[in-house]
């Protein structure tokens, strides 16, 4: 256990070396530093530090990749069409079978 | 009416929720922040302890904090998120000891599911980009260009919905996330993302951890060369990374907070939800991790949050119990422990209720909270007064009176204390080591009491005693002169000044003495009609060391008389009136307005404007400080002068702004004071109380005075009783078997003076105490505690049963005179035309108190009223009902007497989730929500229709930012009836972040002009971080947010007040007011708290 508890990090050995530890007992302290009051125009950043986020939705950007990928072969496309239209059949058949 | 309101706080939030270290303002200093829900605190480390700098409002609930360090940079920056979806970036100015604003925006989204486990804000450890996880399946980026700028921010859409936590990695090439997030199965998992800035998407991560310990809740990144991930659970804690996984069990717990010691991230502070603090260490060899270690240090509160400060220091925050400043002990102590508390911060959160109540009788009244939670449960005695931390004290019984001396004219500071016994006198002195020790003033006479002593010219010092009048050198401490009392007769009371003596012996005989350079010289000597009770001559002319004016106070005729000095002619007689004679009379000026102040032994106070010239006295004005005598003494506080009223009820009396005031001191019977300004004890008191002398430092006039009582449970209902001279409490205990965490129920009765428990009232298994009042019944003279209960079984969504108790208190003890058994919870409690009238459930219920056969008492129903979904909060007037919905806003209920009915006349029809009520006059109600907004509603009875009369009309709204758990009539100040606010209509309010604050009803001209202020305020006290007063101030919810009206922002105005006189004169011109009337104005409103 000594050992874990040795070496705590110290960056500048003054701080906390006079702090009197207070009487268990007393009642708690409240520190009340002052408060501030900004009157200086700096509370604002430079014009290009004010931050939004991008208008386009990110669906709509998703979209946009898509169909710059889509400008690329088309075969892609009508060998998605061959699942969509087999389902479609599917759920008829199963339709009918039902019936 | 009470359309215009003025909120004001009175104490600010103490609820620590986030804190961080790191070099801010300066690179050579090592900075503390804290953020306190709406404002952060910035300490210094020193080697006397951490030294606070400045607290910052913010206008927004902080959601993250963090410093950190862009590339370049010879300081840390802070990034500080808002709840409302603003963010800033914060630089330390050295040079103006100002805060910059960097950067800032808006990172909200017009559409999104605002997450379930809170927000989470983290910076790349590279400073490459900010990461944000605001709402479900969103991760937003905001990154930096290469010279630190922030760039547009953009959405990343993350898989995962149910996320816990986030945090960036040590040491990648690419910035990535590791999420810690719960499957649609409630199994959780870690997963790894790179951030791919220019797709502006994730690119699947180096790692993955599927099956995690089911509570786990939190990640700490562990720094290069380590890297890697520690996840922390509840039965399990593991680290994590491309190459290893490790991991411990631990003994069931929730760790929620967790601060990194070494920069190296080997070892880390972990604090659990019962304030148990462990030491993790990752154990590694050559940066190749090999196992995990844990280690118990100690208990502090429940940390929200840890911070490593420096040389084994750790600052602890708390939301639950006050934040601490421990340190890390080589060595346990006595009881195992290796954690030493340096220092308790208070902390008022969360105040889950409290009670107004005047216990000293004074007309002041004093709030007591139920704060804290679990074993840091307590309840705080909060009043305004005026504290004294005391310093040093000593046991010493029987002293009659203390002065101190310095040891020579022109010594800053004092060096004896003469302490005054009924036949000695001991002199105390300071030493080389800044003690004190007994010591010797050759030339005073030691074998009698002391009646009075004094500092006087020329090096000397003066000793009055029955017999005699001893000039003494203070430097040789030999006896210079001497004047003795004529034989057969006594000095009785005396009084002195540098170069003054007035005596009294009996027989009426007054006594006029000048000091001269080693002379004694009775320059006067006149008999008055009665015996002498009090005297005067403290200088308040020009001359410091010289009265022309003498007070005497008189037995027999009770009459207090000025007299010119050094004829000692009669200028003025008053006559008190009553019986009760002056015990102590006081020439004093405050603010260059000459007073005399008369005390009687009763506890009464006169004063009295005091012409200099004429010794005429006018505006006569009596106050009561207490029930005992009083003794009136003159000290510093910062250059200004101040009396103290020492008596069983200790008083300083001050001026503001040309009035006088009085606040209380928090200690219990003073018989004694007097000022003691040592080099070890600076601006000081020496008091002499209960068989004790201590020395103290006097706190900043006009502050709140904070006693806090710890319970060791969590107190959640409160109430007063006046007649048994009581407090009931509801509360809760936490009992940890070995095996099982339960839960037990209590009614505790305290004394309302020692805070004691006196009694205790155990509540069945599964029973909670949710209501509690002070109530008696018609035909009945008894005042009960009625309690209200639920049975919360762990199979139920919603009570279905619970009780109404009625106790009475006999002999210190709750005794149950009777109990109903209801269909639900007793969420709230009234007493109401004589009868009982509880919120179970959807319903509201009135009960009548009858009488049976056998003479015995029971509680029967009379009427009820359904229509609600759950009525939390109830307040009433007459014969109106207020009710407070769980969602449904107010409603407006009437008693009707004849009929035996409860009717709903109107309501408000917005879906507000109220969390408390009150009415501020007939037809203005004001209430709560639980998105942190206040608001009133009219009843519009003088309406056209039935639609309209049926609809409580919103006409004020405000953003509190503060979650509002009690609204209560009453003052935290005294008031006094020649002060102007003493008309205005205060409510206090208790909040989770342990705020204190008033809402005060404004006639409308003086609101009118004060908005005026306001608005002029804006435009010179900005926004810390560029964020806007308007729209932190606006009403905001899921369905709408709409600009303040008819609420006052009474911290921004009152911090005119804090302007510089240029800014002052800017606001004074655009508003055609002088400054002083400005000044004048806000001032009167300081005094509502």
């Amino acid at each position: 256990m000594g050992s874990l508890l040795a070496d705590w990090p110290s960056y500048n050995p003054h701080n906390f070396s006079q702090i009197r530890p207070a009487d268990p007992s007393a009642q708690p302290s409240k520190l009340t530093p002052i408060t501030y009051h900004p009157t200086h125009n700096r509370t604002l950043p430079p014009p290009n530090q004010v931050i939004s986020t991008e208008t386009r939705h990110i669906l709509l950007r998703r979209f946009y990749q898509k169909s710059v990928e889509k400008l690329r072969p088309k075969r892609a496309a009508s060998d998605n069409l061959t699942p969509d239209h087999g389902s479609k059949q599917l759920r008829g058949a199963f339709a009918d079978g039902c019936n | 009416m009470s359309v215009w309101n003025y909120v004001v706080t009175a104490h600010k939030p103490t609820n620590v929720t986030h804190s961080c270290v790191g070099n801010f303002t300066s690179p050579q200093e090592l900075n503390l922040i804290i953020a306190k829900c709406t404002r952060i605190e910035i300490h210094l480390l020193t080697p006397h302890g951490l030294q606070p700098m400045l607290d910052v409002p913010i206008y927004g609930r902080i959601a993250t904090l963090e410093l950190f360090r862009p590339h370049g940079e010879p300081q840390d920056f802070l990034f500080i998120a808002t709840e409302r979806y603003k963010f800033c970036v914060l630089q330390w100015d050295a040079e103006t000891s100002e805060l910059i604003t960097r950067a800032m925006g808006d990172v909200s989204d017009r559409i999104g599911r605002p997450t379930d486990n809170g927000q989470i804000g983290i910076i790349d450890p590279d400073c490459r980009l900010i990461g944000l996880h605001l709402y479900d399946g969103l991760f937003k980026v905001i990154p930096f260009d290469n010279k630190g700028q922030l760039k547009e921010a953009f959405n990343i859409r993350l898989e995962e919905l149910q996320v816990l936590d986030i945090k960036f990695l040590y040491g990648c090439a690419k910035p990535t996330i590791v999420v810690l997030y719960q499957d649609n199965k409630d199994a959780r998992h870690v997963k790894t993302y790179e951030v791919a800035l220019k797709d502006k998407d994730f690119v699947e991560g180096p790692w993955a951890q599927n099956n995690l310990d089911n509570g786990a809740g939190l990640l700490i990144p562990v720094p290069m060369p380590l890297g890697g991930v520690i996840i922390i659970g509840e039965e399990t804690i593991v680290y994590c990374s491309a190459t290893a996984f490790k991991a411990i069990p631990i003994r069931p717990s929730i760790i929620r907070a967790y601060g990194r010691v070494d920069v190296d991230g080997s070892r880390y502070l972990l604090s659990d939800n019962a304030g148990l603090l462990h030491l993790l260490v990752i154990t590694h060899e050559r940066e190749r991790v090999t196992g995990l270690k844990i280690e118990h240090l100690g208990e502090t509160s429940v940390a929200s949050t840890i911070s490593y400060l420096d040389n084994a220091v750790v600052y602890v925050g708390s939301s639950y119990g006050d934040s601490q400043l421990i340190k890390l002990n080589l060595q346990p102590d006595a009881k195992g422990s290796y954690v030493e508390v340096l220092e308790r911060y208070v902390n008022l959160g969360p105040i889950v209720d409290f009670c107004v109540v005047d216990l000293e009788r004074q007309g002041q009244g004093q709030v007591v909270t139920c704060s804290g939670a679990y074993k840091d449960g307590s309840l705080r005695v909060v009043r305004n007064g005026i504290g004294i931390n005391e310093q040093a004290s000593v046991e010493l019984q029987g002293i009659k009176g203390l002065w101190s001396l310095r040891s020579s004219t022109n010594d800053p500071y004092d060096t004896f204390l003469v302490v005054s016994f009924i036949s000695e006198t001991r002199i105390l002195a300071m030493n080389m080591d800044d003690e004190l020790e007994e010591t010797e003033i050759e030339g005073f006479y030691a074998q009698a009491q002391t009646l009075f002593c004094h500092n006087a010219m020329h090096d000397q010092l003066v000793q009055v005693t029955a017999n005699s009048v001893r000039l003494v050198s203070s430097t040789s401490r030999d006896l210079l002169d001497q004047w003795n009392a004529p034989s057969g007769f006594s000095v009785n009371v005396a009084t002195a000044n540098a170069s003054q003596v007035l005596l009294a012996t009996g027989g009426g005989h007054l006594v006029y003495i000048e000091i001269g350079n080693g002379k004694l010289v009775e320059a006067k000597h006149i008999q008055l009609e009665y015996e002498i009770s009090c005297l005067d001559i403290n200088p308040i002319g020009e001359n410091s060391n010289y009265s022309s004016l003498a007070a005497v106070g008189m037995w027999t005729d009770i009459s207090v008389r000025i007299f010119s000095l050094p004829s000692l002619e009669l200028l003025t007689k008053e006559n008190l009136g009553g019986e009760i004679i002056p015990r102590s009379v006081l020439l004093c000026t405050f603010e260059g307005v000459s007073y005399l102040l008369c005390a009687l032994g009763d506890g009464h106070l006169f004063n009295f404007l005091l012409n200099t010239s004429t010794g005429e006295l006018s505006n006569r004005k009596k106050v009561s400080l207490g029930t005992q005598p009083i003794t009136l003494r003159t000290f510093s506080s910062k250059d200004t002068t101040h009396v103290f009223a020492a008596s069983d009820r200790p008083t300083v009396i001050y001026s503001s702004n040309k009035k006088l005031l009085y606040s209380n001191v928090n200690l219990k019977e003073v018989s004694h004071i007097c000022p003691f300004n040592s080099a070890a004890f600076p601006d000081s008191l020496a008091i002499a109380k209960e068989g004790e002398l201590s020395i103290g430092a006097i706190d900043d006039i006009q502050k709140l005075h904070i006693r806090t009582i710890p319970l060791g449970e969590h107190a959640r209902r409160i109430c007063h009783q006046e007649q048994s001279r009581t407090f009931a409490v509801c509360s809760l205990k936490n009992c940890q078997t070995s095996t099982e965490e339960t839960e037990m129920h209590f009614v505790r009765l305290l004394d309302d003076q020692s805070f004691e428990f006196i009694s205790t009232y155990p509540l069945d298994t599964y029973e909670y105490g949710c209501s509690i009042i002070s109530c008696s019944f018609s035909d009945d003279n008894n005042v009960y505690y009625c309690v209200g209960t639920a049975y919360v079984l762990p199979e139920e969504n919603e009570p279905s049963k619970g009780r109404i108790l009625v106790f009475l208190v006999e002999d210190g003890k709750l005794q149950l005179i009777a109990e109903k058994e209801t269909k639900g919870a007793v969420y709230s409690l009234n007493a109401f035309n004589g009868k009982l009238l509880a919120a179970i459930n959807q319903k509201i219920q009135l009960y009548k108190w009858m009488l049976r056969d056998d003479g015995s008492r029971e509680l029967q129903s009379e009427c009820g009223h359904h229509g609600h979904i759950l009525a939390l909060y109830v307040q009433t007037r007459g014969d109106f009902i207020i009710v407070g919905d769980l969602m449904k806003s107010i409603s407006l209920l009437l008693y009707k007497h004849e009929e035996g009915a409860i009717e709903e006349l109107a309501r408000d029809y917005n879906a507000n989730w109220m969390t408390a009520v009150e009415i501020l006059d007939d037809d203005i109600y004001l209430g709560a929500e639980n998105n942190f907004n206040l608001f009133t509603v009219r009843k519009n009875s003088d309406a056209a229709t039935d639609e309209e009369r049926g609809r409580l009309e919103v006409v004020g709204e405000y953003h509190l930012g503060e979650f509002v758990n009690r609204f209560r009539h009453g003052s935290l100040v005294m008031r006094l009836p020649d002060s102007e606010a003493g008309h205005i209509p205060t409510v206090i309010f208790g909040t989770v972040n342990g705020v204190i604050g008033i809402v005060a009803s404004l006639p409308h001209d003086q609101y009118v002009f004060l908005e005026k202020l306001q608005s002029n305020l804006v435009k010179v006290i900005k926004g810390v971080g560029g964020l806007s007063h308007e729209q932190w101030r606006s009403f905001n919810n899921e369905k709408k947010t709409v600009d303040a009206r008819n609420f006052l922002d009474g911290d921004l105005i009152e911090s005119f007040l804090d302007l510089s006189r240029s800014r002052m004169e800017e606001i004074s011109k655009a508003m055609g007011v002088s400054v002083e009337e400005l000044c004048k104005r806000v001032e009167e409103l300081t005094r509502l708290h």
